[in-house]
């Protein structure tokens, strides 16, 4: 029997604290009316800037819950009872209207058919900067800068029907960060992806944290894809936070299948050659090294 | 609703395409010179970028597309002489969004509703219910409305409405997809069982993560067609192959490879240890 | 069912007519469509329809605008049919209502045939409508071949479930839909649940009115179009105060 790990044994993690947080949650839990019980749970939760935060496990456990009350979806869109606190680059998002949060969280959905509005590419990208009232000239730069990021510039007039999922998701991207939020949400990117364009997805994320300086926070059940890229993973169960850590750390640590995750075949093999923790290898090349070292084969 | 020809249990030849092109209304080719047999209770896994024609193909089988040339044939019988109503019976799919066709009232006359269509007799209807519910642990959720459930649930729920009707081969599009490990576990045990009962499972999915350990008979696809056919250990482990259709080798085998093993390469991480420590 | 919607689709068209600024193409079909409800003349009524199709030829839509006329022309006939049933001592009358039907119908066609939704949304814009409103249309036909691929998905989905469709008799085929209809309800709800979220986090109304990307503006052969449609107009007036038999 595992014990559950205590949030911050890891000590990256606290002197992250100090950094300046651009998401803090506090006790935070939340129930939608007419439901039976909280889908989030006194959750306590910091994010400093330019870190990309994995958060995973089962569906149910208030993963996609926990992203919507960061954007502020949760309290403005959906109703229910809301105690606790989320400040998200200094402003209270109970209290901050939706338009003004759009400015600093960007959120990319899962499913990118049901987020492209209008009937052609460029427009789309423009479409938030629209909705802020930008002049012509600034929307038009900002479009082009972002297609640009995506590489989408050839794609500009072309119909959403007539882009595959990996394209429309590009599309998607491109719209929230030409309104230059400081912080990037995406829920469940690579799930409708082909594995080759997935890893083009995460290269972009990281590309997205160097060269913008953005937060990024991922749901996601490929760790394979991602774990690697991830500063911190954050374990969600029953609305709670059960771990949190350096993907290595928690992976070494704990056995997160039971929480829903699926463990890469590599950190599987690696934890039952009883290779220690610190620096668990993830993937084949890291383990092939690690054995080296380590003499075991 | 006519039954299909009977099940010949001498047929060894449950799938087979013939030269196969399949063009889309507008022109554009989804198919190309495809061949392929699948005999009783192999377990294939066909995988390919997203437009290279899997989901085309499987759609074949069970006769929702019928092909431009060649023919295809399930147990013997050509697509083209039967609706798709009529092979459903003996090939059920299970598609990527349960919510494109749960509508019925309660789980249980969701299940009713394939039985029903599939003119089986009351009394059978009324046992392949209860063992769909018992079976996928749905028994709670009987008389609630299938739009209740939770996404998770609801996937379960198809797999279940479509073994309800015990068609012998089953096809899955892309199953794994926003599923966690638990329930990929599930599916995992369902289809290990389903192969033991001498039944065919077709896979067709990105995930080789999750088909590595069960060691299908793999087919690449590109571009609409084959590029290669065989075993996991031989298809699977090539990098370039598998780079065309825009799939990775497994961890493990990426591994070995890396290790200096060759062919087999451990399909699970029990085995690699295993290797490793020599034992 | 679709030859009856491609009267109002869109296509991005490459003459001279869809060259035209949105507005003028709107003021000429607008133009037509008015003259249409007013007049009592037969003779004027036939010049619209005339004018309309000369449009049409010029703007080589011809099949497309052929094909839902088909439509058009019953609907005009059953008009002219009951007005007569109705007041066979005015026959003028049930053809000029006839023809009138046809001319209305045909120059609204006209418009939508030659418009992408994109420059409808920006005149919608350019007329100052709420916001809301325009959001509506534009997701309404953003999303139209959208849902119309997920019907056909469902109905393969639902044949994979044993349903035939084509066989029973009317009534059992129409029983036959309701295992499509009601997911295809539930997946369209779905996407506005989500469409709504997406919207919100993209800053929509944040302002009451939202900045364009793009901009209309008249160029030479729009003030010359309009030029021709305002003497057009004059023309016609005359003719219909002056003229007797108008």
């Amino acid at each position: 029997m595992e014990s559950i790990i205590p949030s911050s044994f890891d000590d990256d993690f606290s002197k992250n604290l100090s950094k300046s947080d651009v998401v803090r949650i506090q006790n935070l839990t939340f129930q939608y009316y007419g439901s039976t019980s909280p889908v989030l749970k006194d959750v306590n939760l910091n994010v400093a800037e330019k870190e990309i935060v994995l958060i995973v496990g089962h569906s149910g456990s208030g993963k996609s819950t926990l992203l919507r009350a960061i954007n502020g979806l949760i309290p403005h869109q959906h109703n229910g009872e809301y105690t606790g606190d989320v400040v998200v680059d200094g402003l209270s998002v109970s209290r901050t209207n939706m338009s003004e949060l759009a400015l600093r969280v960007g959120y990319i959905f899962q499913n990118p058919e049901n987020q492209i509005f209008m009937f052609s590419v460029e427009r789309d990208v423009g479409f938030g900067l629209e909705n802020l009232g930008l002049q012509r000239e600034e929307i038009r730069e900002r479009v082009n800068w972002a297609m640009g990021l995506l590489k989408i510039q050839d794609l500009a007039l072309r119909a959403p029907h007539e882009l595959s999922d990996g394209q429309k998701q590009r599309v998607a991207i491109a719209g929230v960060i030409a309104m230059r939020p400081k912080i990037l949400i995406l829920d469940e990117p690579t799930s409708l992806l082909d594995p080759f364009t997935a890893r083009e997805l995460v290269d972009l994320v990281l590309k997205i944290r160097e060269d913008l300086g953005m937060t990024v926070l991922i749901v996601e059940h490929r760790l394979d894809l991602v774990a690697k890229i991830s500063d911190r993973m954050v374990v969600m169960d029953g609305g709670r936070v059960v771990l949190e850590g350096s993907p290595r750390d928690v992976l070494s640590k704990a056995d997160v299948s039971r929480f829903g995750v699926t463990v890469p075949a590599i950190v599987n093999l690696a934890k039952r050659l009883g290779l220690p923790g610190k620096d668990l290898p993830i993937d084949p090349p890291e383990l092939e090294t690690r054995l080296r070292t380590s003499r075991l084969s | 609703m006519q039954a299909l020809k009977k099940v010949d249990d001498l047929t060894n030849v449950v799938v087979s395409f013939d030269a196969v092109d399949f063009s889309h209304p507008n022109g554009t080719v989804a198919l190309r010179d495809v061949s392929l047999k699948i005999e009783r209770s192999e377990l294939v896994a066909i995988l390919g970028t997203n437009g290279a024609g899997k989901s085309t193909l499987v759609r074949h089988i069970n006769g929702l597309l019928k092909p431009t040339h060649g023919k295809v044939a399930v147990f013997g019988q050509d697509t083209r002489s039967a609706t798709s109503a009529q092979l459903s019976r003996q090939v059920g799919i299970v598609f990527q969004n349960p919510n494109n066709q749960l509508f019925a009232q309660s789980v249980r006359k969701e299940i009713e509703f394939g039985l029903r269509n599939f003119g089986l007799p009351d009394n059978v209807i009324e046992d392949r219910i209860k063992w769909a519910l018992d079976t996928f642990s749905l028994g709670d959720y009987a008389e609630r409305s299938p739009i209740e459930l939770s996404g998770g649930e609801k996937k379960r729920l198809c797999i279940a409405l479509v073994l309800a009707w015990d068609p012998s081969v089953l096809i899955l599009d892309e199953p794994t997809v926003g599923q966690d490990s638990e329930q990929k576990e599930k599916l995992a045990d369902i289809i290990r069982e389903l192969i033991s009962e001498r039944k065919n499972v077709i896979l067709v999915t990105h995930d080789v993560e999750f088909i590595w350990p069960l060691q299908p008979r793999s087919v690449l696809m590109a571009n609409g067609s084959i590029i290669a056919d065989g075993p996991a250990q031989q298809v699977l482990a090539r990098p370039d192959i598998a780079e065309k259709s825009s799939v990775f080798v497994p961890q493990l085998v990426d591994f070995s490879i890396i290790h200096g093993w060759s062919s087999p390469f451990p399909p699970t991480p029990e085995a690699a240890e295993r290797k490793l420590r020599g034992v | 069912m679709q030859w009856i919607a491609s009267g109002f689709l869109f296509v991005r068209g490459t003459t001279a007519y869809h060259r035209l600024d949105p507005r003028v193409r709107l003021a000429i079909s607008l133009s037509i469509f008015s003259i249409s409800l007013v007049s009592q003349s037969i003779i004027f009524l036939s010049a619209m329809i005339a004018i309309t199709v000369g449009i049409v030829v010029f703007a080589k839509i011809v099949r497309r605008f052929a094909k839902s006329m088909v439509f058009t022309a019953i609907i005009s006939l059953i008009a002219f049919g009951l007005n007569y049933y109705f007041a066979p001592a005015s026959p003028h009358q049930a053809v000029v209502f006839g023809i009138r039907l046809f001319a209305v119908i045909s120059s609204t066609s006209l418009f939508f045939m030659t418009t992408t939704p994109d420059e409808l949304e920006q005149v919608m814009k350019w007329l100052h409508l709420p916001p809301d409103f325009i959001m509506i249309f534009v997701i309404a036909i953003r999303f139209v071949p959208v849902l119309m691929l997920d019907a056909l998905q469902i109905m393969d989905a639902q044949r994979a479930r044993g349903l035939e469709f084509d066989k029973g008799n009317f009534i059992k085929r129409l029983r036959n839909m309701i295992p499509v209809i009601i997911p295809l309800i539930a997946v369209a709800l779905n996407r506005s649940l989500d469409l709504a979220e997406a919207m919100d986090s993209r800053a929509y109304g944040a302002t009451k009115r939202p900045t364009s990307l793009y901009k209309l503006s008249l160029a030479k052969r729009d003030y010359f179009t309009l030029a021709i449609l305002v003497a057009g107009l004059g023309i016609g007036i005359y003719l219909t105060l002056f003229v007797s038999i108008f």
